[in-house]
């Protein structure tokens, strides 16, 4: 039986999951959960319906294609108008209720959301069940890639130009940097030490993931892009919790009450800070569906509000590296149990058996094998670990008192 | 217990072809008895066009009135049935020779669309009546899912704990109900209680296991909040590995001709397990009245420090509402995979409509639950029947839709509009009451 | 104001600014709803009822400004539920307050705080995953990098921040809370937390300082220059009200005493008047505090 291990394609299975770590889904996630991070992680706001903002922006960009037949730049704006419609309809009636009522309006206008724009009434507007397909070619299509060419993030590749050698050495060292501190100072022992030498093998652990890392020329363009918006967008996020606004912000998440005796409009905020984190998860819509030319709604349903939750609980609350890192490990383990199993049932001819029990009968099984441990991971770390990667331990010693 | 129990049975996935079943019947009633019978008809010609206008395949009724076209995928669909080809003097009962069919409406590999014919006077049924029907469904549904609805609000008021998982135990039964029925051939009279007793168990488990230790050791309710997810996503994904995601109908009791009582058309099963709800929930009404754990439940939901300190035991009160509230929800999921067919997602898609009945009735109170359930239910259905106002005058331009009511596929969407006006207007539900503030 | 010796009681030691309050008040007849010559603070008709029981159910109410006024009366009295009705925490079932002239019926609970009207809560709540100085500079009023939009322009609004530290630290170093200044506020001890509240509330530069039993669980000690703080902020030209249970506290400390049982305002004056008023007496005679009255007064 353990044979078997050894037959599996262990090359096959490096690559598919360093390639889902920096993948198109982890940069959307990652978006995703910057904004739900802004909600959840900073405010204290438990929305459940991050899919509904996220179908915002993919409907936006569609729409100006199926719809109102205008360039996909028109998108952006619109999608930032239906965030903030679609954060006000939830906020007003349950911002000033207990947290629950939030939770549950969110989950439920997501899911209405998602019934609307796949049913056949309003086929004109949305294309119901099919979905909007084939647009934003012009955003794939000028492009420096060979639509049919291989390309991975190995600074060294051969079909990098210098531009993207130097860019991706720089991005890679910074954010070595950064992560590799960030861990640093949440360890005990030689702290000065751990300070210079984490870096260093994040960073080589990095270029070696890299250079495992295999993405098609079509969608290349759009991960790049991504990946910039991210990073974009987690600074302006980095900046803002550390003005004022964010003090009122994360003062609101540990007790509303007293903010409120102290002259601030809690409810405002919290509107402010829902809309906000909305408004950025309508651009993880928009690069998802710009990567595809697609929109597909069933992509919007509250697993997907769910997992990027999983993954912003992973990285660790109120952290924006976690909300950032906890999406691309959220992608590397899911991609690679799912890749694994597969490995694993081929290998076992089709059958996993654990004790007698059948466990995996038909590869179509691996998926759902796939959620429930994720679904599992984030019991485990909600339980044991619930400041995440990145959070705060020191923090989280806090609530006891 | 639930990983080995589903292992043992799992049965392989077969692909079939994807069909349309169309079933062309003559109805017929017997003015003295007041019972109707259904005649097939054949040699009927029915069209399938495409959603570009094409058409896609044909097929003509055979002698038990049936016509299986095959189409290529899961798509939306015209089926149109040429009436030209019905015998002489039939004609279709509402006239409307054309539906459509939704890629939604294959849940499973197939869909079946009923045409009636009979005569157009008898058998076009009048508004009122249809109205009748729908209410008597939809309080039939407003039971179900108050019998769902009464454990997640227990739960809520006794512990703080909104249960996003309390879907899953709902389905958690009628999955078990279905392996002992459908796989083992054990009658359903006897499967259905044993999957109670086991949905009970359930959620006693899953209390036991996990949010006692959370309580203990003081983990936050938005983190318990956040646990119940994943539970919840946990436990859908086991039941899709081992049941596969089809619907899937029960062995027993799922062919019943209806009889009429009154304006309505009901069938024995369906009598029996609106019977069964409304007894159930009357006895959960008067146990949570006179009897002292009800009582005491009660209390604890009110303020569960000072109940402490009266000396009522809250961890026992908060395990057996977790028995009890996981037995009622079995219930309501086993009446409702009567009705609808078994699926993973069964107890999920209710979800929604428990939390808006239970926002309705007042978040944390048993009662207000209670009451809020059965109207959503009432409403989800009456929603889809239109309100004509009367022949030549109608509802005008932007409430049109009203003369042909919600599409059944929007048909949440109403609920959830009430949902959100209830907050705005009386947050604290039908019979909650007010928030204690500052 | 810092030379003030710890003494209390003698009116020797009393500031000019204290004097003058004290001189305010004479006049004004002990009976509940008494008139000031100059209030702050007016509150007529004032009811709430939770259910059956009437939380607060007060027909007039006047504070003076510039005075230190005590509030007192037993447990369940409806202390708290009047500092919340005052501050837009709670509405009341009917009734009318006014501060400083300005209607305060409809006015959100944020809004009374920038009028000038600050409240601190008989359960602390110090933000406890924030540092002692982000809990005081939450404080300040009227922050432009409180916007949005400003959030990440931070040339807007540096040296707004910079001012808003410098006043903190500040306050911090007058509640000797200087040392704690990088630390969690979650880490403070109760007393400590007490002290952070105050002098968080102190931030918003309130005309008007209510203050729900700052002293409930502070060592004698601390107690005393707690004492010496809140007339500190008297002398400064603020008005104090305040909720306090020991009776010596109360006795040192007020101009005013405003005495509440069951809801209503059963006595006023000045804080010798209420030690020899029996219709105090008999409020807290079977509770715990009546024994305790009889004994400090
Ligand atoms: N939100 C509420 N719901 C129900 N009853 C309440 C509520 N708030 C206060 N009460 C009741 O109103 C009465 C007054 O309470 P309050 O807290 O104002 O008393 P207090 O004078 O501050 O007492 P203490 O000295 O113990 O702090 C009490 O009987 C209390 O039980
Ligand atoms: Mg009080």
């Amino acid at each position: 039986m353990l044979a078997a291990f050894s037959d599996m394609n262990w090359q096959l299975i490096a690559t598919a999951t360093l390639t889902a770590v920096f993948g198109v889904d982890a940069m959307y996630f990652a978006i995703a959960a910057i904004g739900l991070n802004v909600q959840f992680g900073y405010a204290g706001l438990l929305n459940f319906g991050q899919a509904g903002f996220m179908a915002c922006g993919a409907y936006a960009i569609g729409m100006t294609a199926h719809y109102w037949n205008i360039s996909f730049w028109w998108g952006i704006p619109m999608a930032i108008g239906y965030a903030t419609v679609f954060g006000l309809i939830m906020g007003i009636p349950t911002l000033r209720l207990r947290s629950d009522y939030l939770a549950i309006v969110t989950i439920a206008l997501a899911e209405l959301l998602r019934l609307i724009v796949r049913s056949v009434t309003f086929k004109k507007y949305f294309n119901g069940s099919d979905g909007i397909n084939g647009f934003g070619k012009t955003f794939t299509e000028e492009t420096p890639f060979n639509p049919s060419g291989k390309y991975s993030l190995w600074p060294f590749d051969q079909n990098a130009n210098l531009f993207g050698r130097v860019m991706l050495l720089l991005i890679f060292s910074v954010a070595s940097v950064m992560v590799g501190r960030m861990i640093a100072d949440r360890l005990r022992g030689p702290r000065e030490k751990l300070r210079v030498i984490l870096p260093v093998v994040i960073f080589a652990l990095v270029m070696l993931g890299a250079k495992q890392t295999e993405y098609g020329g079509l969608g290349f363009k759009s991960l790049i892009v991504g990946w910039l918006v991210v990073f974009v967008i987690g600074a302006l996020i980095y900046m803002l919790m550390r003005s004022p606004w964010g003090r009122v912000i994360k003062g609101i998440r540990e007790d509303e009450e007293a903010v409120r005796s102290l002259g601030k409009n809690i409810y405002s905020y919290k509107l402010q800070a829902l809309i906000l984190g909305g408004a950025i998860a309508t651009f993880g819509g928009m690069m998802f569906s710009l990567s595809r030319g697609s929109v597909q709604p069933d992509n919007y349903s509250r697993d997907t509000t769910f997992f990027v939750l999983t993954a912003l609980v992973l990285g660790g609350l109120a952290k924006v590296t976690g909300s950032i890192v906890g999406p691309m490990l959220y992608w590397g383990i899911s991609q690679f149990i799912s890749v694994f199993l597969f490995e694993l049932t081929q290998a076992w001819g089709g059958r996993v058996e654990i004790f007698g029990v059948p466990l995996i009968t038909s590869s179509s099984q691996i998926g759902a094998w796939v959620q429930g441990l994720l679904g599992l991971m984030l019991v485990l770390l909600m339980v044991f670990r619930p400041q995440g990667l990145f959070g705060n331990r020191k923090e989280m010693a806090l609530d006891g008192r | 217990m639930a990983l080995t129990m589903f292992g043992l049975l799992a049965s392989p996935v077969q692909a079939a072809d994807i069909t349309i079943k169309v079933r062309v019947q003559n109805q017929v009633k017997d003015e003295a008895t007041g019972k109707s019978t259904k005649e097939p008809i054949a040699g009927v010609k029915v069209v399938v066009t495409g959603a570009d206008g094409v058409v896609v395949a044909e097929g003509v009724t055979d002698d038990t009135g049936l016509a299986a076209i095959v189409v290529p995928a899961k798509a939306d669909y015209t089926v149109t049935l040429d009436e030209s080809t019905l015998p002489d003097g039939f004609v279709l009962a509402d006239g409307e020779s054309e539906r459509a069919v939704t890629e939604d409406n294959f849940v499973t590999d197939s869909v079946t669309l009923n045409f009636f014919t009979g005569n157009a006077e008898r058998t076009s049924i009048g508004y009122w009546s249809q109205l009748a029907q729908r209410l008597a469904d939809g309080a039939r549904f407003g039971l179900i899912l108050a019998m769902c609805a009464v454990g997640l609000s227990l739960i809520f008021g006794t512990t703080g704990l909104t249960n996003f998982a309390h879907g899953e135990l709902v389905t958690f039964a009628a999955l078990i109900a279905f392996v002992l029925n459908n796989e083992r051939g054990w009658s359903l009279l006897v499967a259905a209680p044993l999957a109670i007793v086991a949905g009970g168990m359930f959620g006693l488990v899953t209390n036991e296991a996990v949010y006692a230790p959370l309580r203990r050791r003081q983990i936050g309710l938005i983190s318990q909040m956040v646990v119940s997810v994943g539970i919840a996503i946990i436990l859908k994904n086991v039941y899709l590995a081992y049941f596969g995601g089809r619907v899937k109908a029960y062995a027993a009791f799922n062919r019943q001709t209806c009889t009429e009582l009154g304006p309505v058309c009901v069938t024995p099963r369906d009598l029996t397990t609106a019977a069964i709800s409304l007894l159930l929930l009357v006895l959960v009404g008067v146990a949570l009245q006179k009897t002292r754990i009800g009582k005491a439940t009660r209390a604890v939901s009110d303020n569960s420090e000072l109940a402490s300190s009266t000396g009522i035991d809250s961890q026992k009160i908060i395990r057996i509402v977790w028995f009890v509230g996981g037995m009622l929800a079995a219930t309501g999921g086993i009446f409702r995979g009567l009705d609808e067919g078994v699926s993973p997602f069964l107890g999920a898609n209710l979800l929604f409509l428990m939390f808006a009945g239970i926002t309705l009735g007042g978040l944390g109170s048993a009662f207000g639950a209670l009451v809020g359930s059965f109207l959503i239910g009432l409403f989800v259905e009456a929603s889809t029947l239109g309100m004509p106002i009367m022949p030549g005058a109608d509802w005008p331009a932007p409430f049109d839709w009203l003369h042909d009511g919600v599409p059944s596929e929007l048909k949440a969407a109403p609920v959830y509009v009430v949902m959100i006006i209830v907050l705005l207007v009386r947050p604290q539900g039908i019979l909650g009451r007010r928030e204690r503030v500052g | 104001m810092d030379a003030e010796p710890l003494t209390v009681n003698g009116s020797a030691d009393l500031s000019e600014v204290a004097r003058v309050a004290r001189g305010a008040l004479e006049g004004v007849p002990a009976t509940p709803g008494a008139g000031k010559p100059d209030p702050i603070m007016t509150a007529v008709g004032v009811r709430r009822s939770f259910g059956g029981i009437v939380a607060v159910d007060v027909d007039r109410v006047e504070i003076q400004r510039g005075s230190i006024t005590a509030l007192i009366g037993p447990n369940g009295a409806g202390k708290t539920t009047f500092f919340n009705l005052m501050t837009g925490f709670d509405a009341p079932d009917t009734g009318a307050w006014s501060f400083n002239g300005t209607s305060l019926e409809k006015v959100a609970a944020h809004r009374t705080a920038a009028m000038g009207m600050v409240r601190t809560f008989q359960l602390t709540k110090s933000l406890t995953k924030m540092s002692v100085i982000e809990n005081m500079k939450l404080g300040a009023t009227g922050q432009r990098g409180e916007k949005w939009w400003n959030g990440v322009l931070p040339f807007r609004w540096r040296a707004q921040e910079t001012a808003i530290e410098a006043r903190a630290d500040e306050l911090l170093a007058r509640f000797s809370l200087d040392h704690m200044r990088d630390e969690y506020a979650g880490t403070l001890s109760g007393g400590q937390r007490k002290l952070l509240e105050m002098s968080r509330a102190l931030m918003t530069n309130p005309q008007l300082v209510m203050l729900d039993e700052p002293m409930a669980g502070v060592n004698p000690a601390l107690k005393q220059s707690l004492n010496k703080h809140i007339r500190g902020l008297r002398d400064e030209g603020m008005t104090v009200l305040f909720v306090e249970h020991d009776m010596d506290m109360v006795h040192d400390l007020s101009d005013w005493v405003i005495v509440m049982a069951e809801g209503r305002i059963i006595a006023e004056g000045t804080p010798d008047q209420i030690s020899s008023n029996t219709a105090v007496i008999d409020a807290y005679l079977g509770t715990n505090q009546g024994k305790s009255l009889l004994e400090d007064m």
